[in-house]
């Protein structure tokens, strides 16, 4: 499965929810401790609605929890290069 | 281990088993003078039954001891959670599967067109589907040992 290009702060928001434990997080969303594990690898990248349930968790919009890295997706560098070739071409 | 990746060391270990069985008894037949047609059915059957009653079996039986382990060691009632990233593991490990056994099928018929004879095929045929199992488990392990 390799990286994803969701990236997370969950290990910080467990830190500042009380030391949380993925072990205490993954009982919270209903998951294992080892996909709790994965998501902060970034090795895994959690459903919509896992992701909700995570930041509901912690209080916070999907947007403060995860992150999408556009830049380093293969589908958007190809066609960012293609465009940069265009506008060199002009 | 979660309960889903102990499920898939149960499964391996019972595939591979069956596997080991299946050979050792191909072996029998050849050093006895060749595939006899009802000795290669009859095994076909066992194969399919053994595949079906010793994996609920074993299932069963590995989810029996983890729970009185997991009693004896935490005092609480054991979960067994089988979460989407399970399910994603499986999917991967049952492509893999289809991949080997699809391979292992054509390959048993392609030496029926060649010219072996049809017990050669029916028992490339089972081979394949118990070698698919196997590698789409190791597959799975792969995945669950990764930790991705």
């Amino acid at each position: 499965m390799g990286q994803t290009n969701v990236s997370n702060d969950i290990r910080t928001l467990r830190f500042l929810h009380g030391e949380m434990t993925q072990q205490q997080l993954a009982e919270k969303v209903g998951v294992t401790r080892q996909t709790i594990g994965a998501i902060e690898k970034e090795a895994y990248a959690p459903s919509l609605e896992l992701a909700f349930r995570i930041a509901h968790v912690f209080g916070k919009p999907l947007e403060e929890v995860f992150s999408y890295k556009a830049e380093q997706d293969p589908i958007f560098m190809d066609s960012s290069m293609q465009q940069e070739e265009q506008d060199g071409e002009k | 281990m979660t309960y889903q990746a102990r499920k898939t060391v149960v499964s391996l270990g019972t595939y591979c088993l069956i596997l080991l069985y299946f050979t050792l008894r191909l072996l029998g037949m050849q050093q006895a003078g060749g595939l006899d047609s009802d000795k290669v059915f009859r095994l076909w059957l066992i194969v399919i039954a053994a595949s079906i009653l010793v994996t609920v079996t074993a299932t069963i039986l590995s989810n029996i001891v983890y729970a009185i382990v997991e009693v004896i060691k935490t005092q609480q009632k054991p979960t067994f959670i089988e979460d989407e990233r399970d399910e994603f593991i499986k999917l991967r490990g049952d492509r893999v599967g289809y991949i080997i056994s699809s391979a292992g099928i054509f390959g048993a018929m392609l030496s029926f067109v060649l010219g072996q004879s049809a017990l050669v095929m029916f028992t490339g045929l089972i081979a394949a589907g118990l070698l698919g199992q196997i590698a789409g488990d190791i597959y799975r392990l792969v995945l669950y040992r990764r930790g991705s």
